[in-house]
């Protein structure tokens, strides 16, 4: 057992390590960019995986956190550019072209370093807490809680693109100072923004790694099992799933902020349904109860998928293929590359360990009747 | 019987209905600390019922249920469960995608919290005693095997470690020996012969030989109510119990 | 007198496509259990359809109604035989394999018929307009009205009086008890989603005329009609019919009284108190869980 747990955190260490050597070897600033990019989806997948794989909530709105926290980190650089403003009042430029005369109350605290990055990160927290609350309080499982996430995101978006005066609407928040911390610049096609992503997601990683392997990790999952059951054990399943639905939340929201500050702008699009199908795809290719499966499946996914970006008609074939790779995979590999490779790796003989030919997959234990997720 | 002993869990005039069914009727039903109590009736009785009110898997639609001095059937589930109620399911249920130490783990559950389960890992304080459980259930040799790969009777004492796991003070057992080999029946009639007086036990179910192996009293419902209570001799002897399996083969084989 | 004539008329127009829309995901979710977020593309490619026949055949939407119904009946039960079928027990899996179904029709649309706007032509005989009331009303949108009313008694009929629709009945109730009397659940499943399937595809054929056809429609679609079904309870077709006809003149009013976007918005958080507080649906008894 303990042998396994040390594998896994040599292959954890093994491939974070890698990951932040990348600058060591590529020093193209426009490549250190969008490998950035790509680790930003990858601590995305890690987000999904924790409240999907583990707890078996499919959050079909995880952009909103994302969203959300990179709106704060755009809110916050808004604000450090200099001149902010068109006007006098210190205003960011899209509200003096809507006649906007004040800064607006929720704009404000964002003056602040240590709030806005704080609220990158708990502001999502809270937001999830409380959806999280409102779902899994009223015993909403299953799809209608994957449905919930759906629409309030929708939602999300239409309020952002409709409140144009204060979001920047359509448009998003553009032309954003540039991100300075502790005396460190992080100009976005630099390498020094490419080690804070990774530190970041190598950071992340390790903690969602402790926070499954932990006695509430294996709660998440006996829930993903059977809910009914952890219930009369004692346990309050809700406010398990409300933990662990925020949890996930707050590691989108700083996956979000990293996102503004590689990509120097926020856009509704980042709330949008298709980066969250993409988060879906993305976790359910590498293996959505593993970790690191979902993170290496964001990475080479949209690492693919960017390789191929050169050419417009090829971009579009390439999202008929993942629709395909993706049906294909639901329908036959339901844990993804990583189940995958471990199953190939439990096949191989191993030291004469005869019990570990018990352990193959066991049957898809099937759901409650489709009528799910209503209260009981 | 219940006289000299500090009583547990009483239910008083406790009622369900669904849509008008009433499945547990004005049941009036007691049992003292460190009794074993076996509840049996016909099929559709409501046996089950009766344990689902006090765990509150159902909720009464009228009367009140009482454990330990307190109200119990206003709290929500989770609270019934911590102040000391456990159940095994006619269904065996346990978590069929972790392995069997896994499991005991989570029914070790006498710190339910959120913040404190963030941190206790795997191969804690309780490691000892839930290996001893599960020498005690003769699930010692699969602690790493996956629940979905036991037998189906393996599966049954897996649960019914789970409860012990879980230590309540009151263990509410619905058909344990269900699908068990008559050895592996035997060896639950002595286990639960073991637990005695740690905790108290209310056991439903139909195999009389099992039965008069454990009990000492037995209380009989029919149609929802509670139609005889006494020594398993009592019973049998019973005309209004015998009128109620009539039909369904006599009282030994229903 | 005129404007709420016209009003309602415009409500009656908008309730009949949310009909014809949600009808095939009702019966497909209320038999199966599975949401079928393909349902929009199914439209999409129904309304397709109908411009395929136009610009290639000239054949007008009324003369390519039954083909198109056939093609996407086909689509649907070829979809149910090679992916569905193996997802009756992962409800969570049916929605993402849906999707991604959805997705790929999408694209396969995009690359071969192109991603621009794209119009289909009324019926000769139906582009005028008549008078109710003294207000006046497309004659074609009656007729959608029409057909709507029609696919809906049509399909009620099916459920309730035909042997077929006992068997679906039973096998709604308790799918491992209706096996054991001999009922192929399975090959009820198939027929349902091909049927449900080849409704939606008449209904983009038939809502072709009335908006412009892209790749995207099909979007809309699914969550106006998911709307319709969550609103109306899962196993209940009159919850269906009542809830289109409450729902299609609510937007009608509130999308004379307020703006596109906030109207949008609050649908959607409509559906999502609903889903929370009554999920069996508004228009359904509370059912035993
Ligand atoms: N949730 C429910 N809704 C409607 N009826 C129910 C429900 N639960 C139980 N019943 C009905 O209540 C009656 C009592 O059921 P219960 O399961 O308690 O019987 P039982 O004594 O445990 O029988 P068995 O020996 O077969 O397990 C049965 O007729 C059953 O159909
Ligand atoms: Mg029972």
């Amino acid at each position: 057992m303990s042998g396994k747990l040390t594998r896994q955190f040599l292959i954890y260490g093994a491939v974070c390590l890698c990951i932040l050597l990348v600058p060591v070897v590529v020093d193209d600033a426009f490549l250190l960019n969008k490998y950035a990019r790509y680790l930003v989806f990858g601590m995305l997948a890690i987000a999904l995986s924790l409240s999907w794989g583990y707890a078996g909530i499919l959050n079909l709105g995880q952009a909103t956190t994302f969203g959300i926290g990179s709106y704060c980190m755009a809110m916050f650089l808004k604000l450090k550019t200099v001149p902010v403003h068109t006007g006098s009042e210190g205003l960011p430029d899209f509200m003096v072209w809507n006649n906007v005369t004040e800064l607006p109350w929720i704009w404000v605290p964002f003056q602040s370093t240590t709030f806005s990055l704080l609220a990158g990160i708990l502001l999502p927290a809270l937001f999830a807490a409380l959806l999280g609350w409102f779902i899994f309080g009223g015993r909403i499982a299953g799809v209608y809680a994957a449905i919930i996430t759906l629409a309030v995101m929708v939602v999300a978006n239409l309020i952002i693109i409709d409140q144009q005066s204060y979001t920047g609407g359509f448009n998003g928040i553009t032309d954003l100072a540039e991100f300075s911390f502790l005396g460190i610049d992080f100009d976005a096609y630099s390498a020094s923004t490419y080690y804070l992503v990774a530190a970041s997601l190598t950071v992340t990683l390790f903690l969602a790694l402790a926070v499954s392997r932990s006695k509430t990790g294996l709660i998440l999952q006996a829930v993903r099992d059977q809910e009914e059951r952890v219930r009369f054990f004692g346990y309050d399943v809700a406010l398990y799933k409300t933990f662990v639905f925020a949890l996930s939340a707050g590691i989108a929201g700083l996956a979000g902020m990293l996102y503004t500050i590689v990509m120097e702008f926020a856009s509704p699009t980042f709330l949008g349904v298709p980066l969250s199908l993409s988060i879906v795809i993305w976790v359910a290719v590498g293996g959505r109860q593993s970790l690191i499966g979902a993170m290496l499946g964001a990475i080479l996914v949209t690492g693919v998928q960017g390789a191929l970006s050169e050419s417009e008609a090829f971009l579009e074939t390439w999202t008929l293929i993942m629709g395909g790779l993706f049906v294909l995979i639901v329908l036959l590999m339901p844990k993804g590359l990583a189940g995958a490779i471990e199953a190939l790796v439990r096949r191989l003989p191993q030291a004469g360990n005869g019990r570990s030919a018990r352990h193959t997959e066991p049957d898809h234990r099937p759901e409650t009747h489709p009528n799910l997720g209503g209260t009981q | 019987m219940t006289g000299n002993r500090e009583q547990l869990l009483a239910l008083r005039q406790a009622t369900v209905s669904f849509q008008g069914f009433v499945a547990v009727d004005r049941l009036d039903f007691s049992v003292a600390a460190g009794e074993l109590r076996c509840l049996i009736g016909p099929n559709g009785a409501g046996k089950s019922t009766t344990l689902d009110l006090i765990c509150g898997k159902s909720r009464i639609t009228s009367g009140e249920i009482i454990f330990r001095g307190e109200p119990i059937h206003t709290y929500r589930e989770f609270r019934m469960a911590r102040t000391g109620i456990g159940r095994k399911f006619q269904v065996p249920s346990v978590f069929r995608e972790l392995t069997v130490m896994e499991n005991l783990e989570i029914g070790c559950s006498r710190e339910p919290g959120v913040w404190h389960n963030l941190f206790r890992f795997s191969g804690g304080a309780d490691t000892e005693r839930l290996e001893r459980l599960a020498l005690l259930v003769g699930l010692q040799d699969e602690l790493s095997t996956q629940a979905a790969h036991l037998s189906h009777g393996q599966t049954q004492w897996l649960e019914i470690a789970l409860i012990l796991a879980q230590d309540p003070a009151l263990i509410l057992m619905d058909e344990p020996t269900a699908g068990m080999t008559a050895h592996e029946t035997n060896m639950t009639a002595e286990l639960f012969n073991r637990l005695r007086g740690q905790h108290t036990l209310i056991v439903v179910e139909h195999d009389m030989g099992f039965v008069r192996d454990i009990a000492e009293t037995i209380s009989v419902m029919h149609q929802g109510r509670l139609l005889a209570q006494g020594t398993a001799d009592e019973i049998s002897e019973d005309p209004g119990v015998r009128e109620a399996y009539l039909g369904s083969g006599g009282i030994g084989h229903a | 007198m005129d404007f709420v004539v016209s009003q309602i008329l415009t409500g009656l127009s908008l309730s009949s496509i949310l009909l014809l829309v949600a009808l095939g995901l009702a019966i497909i979710y209320g038999v199966t259990g599975v949401i079928n977020l393909a349902h929009g593309e199914f439209v999409m490619l129904g309304a397709y359809g109908a411009w395929l026949l136009q610009t290639q055949f000239g054949w007008n939407v009324l003369a390519s109604l039954f083909v198109i119904f056939l093609a996407i009946a086909l689509l649907g039960w070829l979809l149910e035989a090679t992916v569905i079928r193996h997802l009756y027990d992962r409800p969570l899996d049916t929605i993402l394999a849906t999707w991604g179904l959805g997705v790929m029709i999408q694209q396969i649309v995009r690359l071969t018929a192109g991603g621009e706007l794209r119009y289909v032509q009324m019926p000769p005989g139906l582009s005028g307009s008549v008078d109710i009331l003294g207000a006046t009303d497309s004659a074609y949108r009656l007729f959608v009205l029409g057909v709507a009313l029609g696919l809906f008694a049509l399909t009620w009929s099916i459920y309730r009086y035909t042997t077929f629709g006992l068997k679906l009945r039973a096998i709604t109730q308790n799918r491992a008890i209706a096996s054991s009397f001999g009922i192929n659940s399975g090959q009820a499943y198939r027929a349902t989603f091909a049927y449900g399937a080849g409704i939606a595809g008449l209904a983009g054929a038939l809502i072709s005329p009335l908006k412009s056809v892209s790749p995207e429609m099909g979007t809309t679609y699914v969550v106006d009609a998911f709307m319709v079904v969550v609103l109306g309870g899962v196993q209940s077709l009159m919850g269906t019919l009542a809830s289109s006809a409450v729902l299609g003149e609510a937007s009608g009013l509130l999308a004379y009284f307020s703006n596109d976007t906030i109207a949008k918005a609050l649908v959607l958080v409509a559906i999502v108190i609903i889903i929370r507080f009554r999920p069996q649906g508004l228009f359904a008894p509370r059912v035993r869980a």
